[in-house]
């Protein structure tokens, strides 16, 4: 059963890529003129003095961290939404009290101004 | 329980969807010709912008391939076709009726990891071509993600949590007397608006805003643009008709067949969408990132509270 | 392939003074419904709004930016010049003829036939465009190498200091003057930091001098040299101009729905609507935008500049009044949208005690612009680039006041 529930999403994933290398194909039939053309990246007309690709300054830094956390505890939720009712309400106690430890998380980040960066 | 279905349904799933993309993006061009001319216009005109989309399509498909400097070519090209890929696989779990390609054991999750797989595309298609603005389109996309992705997964364990399972036939039978949507409400209203950030569409297309000139696409042609641009349609359609499996009862209703439930609620999520962007001007991450972690967080976490006593309790 | 390119995407070049030709070409797109787009990679059809084609422009008749757009533009293209606001729907018409009559060139020769109708004879696909100042495009990427730190010709970002205390990549770049939604001609240099705009500097394109009053300034311009104009028309150009930059500003805001029922109205203002029309139209625009507690949400805080700074640096119109931020001077411009359009039908004759144009006193010498793009630096900096382009609409400076000279003894002569 198990393999066969992933057999349709493996000829799905074939499918659907043969259908975006097709795409190009058609494109590369159709298109009015086949050499590319060069140019500079668009910012209104005007050359930039420099590559635009740089070290971007990533202001919400501290939010990744917070919501690495949080990513990890879905992890945990994920499969425990399908044993609540089994294991009782120690499930859901203890479930929401690690929510509630991430939440003091979130509110101290906040008051930290981890939130707003403009 | 879900059925499963013969093979040759995936070779419908991705025309539907294509379909479905087309007649919403269609849709939404006579909105917006109506909106600029100060009328709904004829029927012959309203036909006219209704093919719209599949018109650009051809556009596109017959433009010279174009190079910006320094470009990272297969970079972009991957970003832009990774799109319309993960929205297609996402969509294996989605039932028609009770049908569905595949109706996974861990369906919810599967459906999850797809979708995020936009946070790639996207950044992807931004970095590739070398350029400002596209640049700032694709890191726009991270801090929507840091945004919108949290609240959202609280909203689709809620639903599964109410359900006790993660298969996607599981959720909709347990929908089979009161909708999910009834005694969920936060979960669903956050699961929309998550629905609209994760295809960076609506009040939540920063990441491809006309202010830096198509963002994340704003270098993209030819077959490239296509897929970037359908792609988001698709992830669009796509997290519009998970909400009905999830919140909506599926293909349950009376007297139509469940399939034709199913397309029925898939059309009227997407209306109303169409219409909240029309509404609703371009939400900037800066202000939306406060309110998505300090409400919609706790808020979503507080639902969950509420579903679980309800299942303890039944 | 005829039906491809039938509804072609148009990128529209507009150079300061051309206000006039713009508009014409914004109805006309609009009544065809062919797609404005918003950079080169989407475009089919290059629309140059300008007074004389080409004059005074270097000799491939144009300036660096245009050739640069047009350079960057994947064909199948075509370009077209609309320097009569009444021609602007033969000139599409014409574009659109090339670019389908091009098309059926191609199935049989080669991509040059393009230009056979155009003017200029660069092709698409030769890179090596004989106009000046190019030589950092990427078609000369052979001859730079990776000598001295330079990647096809251009350096990789440097570090420097940031408004955070932290050190990080810098990027130079030219913002403008072909955005969309951004003010004609207008060129902000931007030192970005990520997206945060660090440092700022304000230039003009270079356009020689025109001797037309601006479009939007026009009818306080002409009262004032002493002809008869009635208040009704002051009226509605006020209207219109507001509800332009209006129309920006909602679009820079992501708001498309308003953008385009706003500009609709905009066309019906300048078509000759009669007030109790223009009236009705303006009410549920003026509502929607006052009660939208999204909009004010997302544009209170950006870009405040307060009574007494502005008018330091000169600022007398709206953004005066306002004596705040963005959004106080959209409430500003809703309200003279309101009462203007209810006076458009006045006959009586403009009062010239005060010329006071849509952007402020005409009858200074500096241009009100001129004190708004003035401003903009200090506004500018240390915001972010999608509260930077808010702050650029929320002001709307028109470029066209700066490239006017007025003939001695017209204006002055009442300040």
């Amino acid at each position: 059963m198990a393999t066969s529930d992933w057999q349709p999403v493996l000829v799905l994933l074939v499918l659907i890529v043969a259908a975006v290398v097709l795409l190009h194909a058609l494109s590369v039939a159709l298109r009015a003129v086949r050499e590319p053309v060069h140019t500079g990246p668009f910012s209104g007309g005007l050359e930039p003095q420099e590559h635009p690709l740089s070290r971007f300054h990533v202001r919400w830094y501290p939010v990744t961290m917070v919501f690495l956390a949080f990513d990890m505890e879905m992890l945990f939720m994920y499969p425990w939404t399908k044993v609540v009712s089994a294991v009782g309400t120690s499930a859901v106690v203890e479930m929401f009290l690690f929510l509630g430890i991430l939440l003091a998380g979130v509110a101290y980040a906040w008051r930290e101004g981890a939130f707003r960066w403009s | 329980m879900v059925e499963r279905t013969p093979l040759w349904a995936v070779f419908v799933l991705p025309a539907l969807l294509v379909g479905a993309a087309l007649v919403t993006a269609g849709f939404d061009a006579v909105l917006a010709a109506g909106a600029r001319r100060g009328r709904p216009g004829s029927l012959r005109e309203t036909a006219v912008r209704a093919v719209e989309p599949g018109r650009q399509v051809l556009r596109h498909l017959v433009q010279q391939p174009r190079r910006t400097r320094a470009s990272d070519l297969p970079l972009a090209r991957i970003g832009a076709g990774l799109l319309p890929v993960a929205a297609v696989l996402a969509a294996v779990v989605l039932p028609l009726g009770f049908r569905s390609v595949s109706d996974l054991p861990e369906g919810i999750v599967w459906f999850n990891a797809m979708e995020a797989l936009a946070w790639a595309a996207v950044w992807l298609a931004g970095w590739g071509p070398n350029s400002t603005l596209s640049l700032i389109g694709g890191y726009r996309f991270l801090a929507q993600g840091l945004a919108y992705e949290l609240p959202h997964m609280l909203a689709i364990t809620t639903a599964a949590l109410g359900a006790e399972s993660l298969r996607v036939g599981e959720v909709v039978d347990a929908q089979a007397g009161l909708w999910f949507v009834v005694w969920m409400p936060v979960a669903f209203v956050i699961y929309l608006l998550s629905a609209m950030a994760m295809a960076f569409w609506g009040p939540f297309d920063q990441p491809a805003g006309r202010d830096v000139a198509g963002g994340a696409g704003a270098e993209l042609s030819g077959a490239d643009r296509v897929l970037f641009l359908g792609g988001r349609w698709l992830l669009l359609v796509v997290a519009a008709a998970f909400s009905v499996p999830l919140f909506l009862g599926g293909g349950h209703g009376p007297l139509l067949p469940g399939w034709a439930w199913t397309v029925l609620k898939t059309a009227a999520v997407l209306a109303f969408l169409v219409g909240v962007r029309r509404a609703i001007p371009t939400v900037r991450m800066e202000r939306y990132l406060e309110l998505a972690w300090v409400v919609l967080t706790p808020l979503a976490i507080v639902q969950a509270l509420v579903v679980a006593v309800v299942v303890l309790n039944r | 392939m005829r039906a491809a390119v039938s509804r072609p995407g148009v990128l529209l070049a507009v150079y300061p003074g051309a206000t006039r030709q713009r508009l014409a070409v914004e109805a006309e797109l609009a009544r065809r419904g062919w797609p404005c787009v918003s950079g080169p990679a989407e475009a089919d059809l290059l629309v140059i709004a300008g007074d004389h084609e080409g004059e005074g422009r270097g000799e491939g008749g144009e300036s660096d930016w245009v050739a640069g757009l047009w350079q960057g533009i994947p064909a199948p293209k075509v370009r077209v010049w609309v320097t009569d606001p009444e021609r602007a729907a033969d000139a599409l018409d014409s574009g659109l003829a090339d670019l389908v009559r091009g098309e059926h060139e191609d199935d049989h020769a080669h991509e040059a036939h393009h230009e056979h109708h155009e003017h200029q004879q660069d092709g698409g696909t030769a890179p090596h465009s004989d106009h000046g100042g190019h030589d950092m495009h990427g078609g000369h990427h052979g001859h730079a190498g990776h000598a001295m730190g330079l990647v096809e010709g251009l350096p990789m970002a440097d570090r420097a200091d940031d408004r955070d205390g932290l050190r990080l990549d810098v990027l130079h770049v030219p913002l403008g003057p072909v955005l969309a939604d951004w003010p004609a001609g207008l060129i902000l240099h931007l030192t970005l930091q990520g997206d945060i705009v660090q440092e700022v500097t304000v230039e003009p394109v270079a356009t020689p001098p025109s001797p037309s009053p601006p479009f939007w300034d026009e009818p306080w311009l002409r009262a004032a040299s002493g002809e008869h104009i009635s208040r009704g028309d002051a009226a509605r150009r006020l209207c219109a101009a507001h509800l332009d930059s209006l129309g920006r500003f909602f679009a820079v805001a992501g708001w498309d729905d308003m953008a385009a029922r706003t500009r609709h109205v905009r066309d019906r203002a300048l078509a000759g609507a009669t007030a109790a029309e223009l009236t009705s139209l303006v009410r549920p625009l003026i509502r929607r935008a006052e009660r939208s507690r999204t909009l004010r949400w997302l544009t209170t805080g950006l870009g405040t500049l307060p009574a007494e700074q502005a008018r330091q640096r000169g600022v007398t119109g709206p953004a005066l009044v306002a004596d705040g931020d963005a959004y106080s001077r959209m409430l500003v411009w809703l309200e003279a949208v309101g009462r203007s359009a209810a006076t458009c039908d006045v006959t009586e004759a403009l009062d010239t005690a005060e010329v006071v144009g849509p952007r402020g006193r005409l009858d200074t010498p500096v241009p009100p612009s001129r004190a708004l793009l003035d401003s903009l630096p200090r506004l500018l900096e240390g915001t972010e680039f999608a509260c930077a382009r808010i702050i650029v609409a929320s002001l709307d400076p028109d470029l066209d006041e700066l490239t006017h000279v007025p003939a001695p003894g017209t204006v002055h002569s009442h300040g």
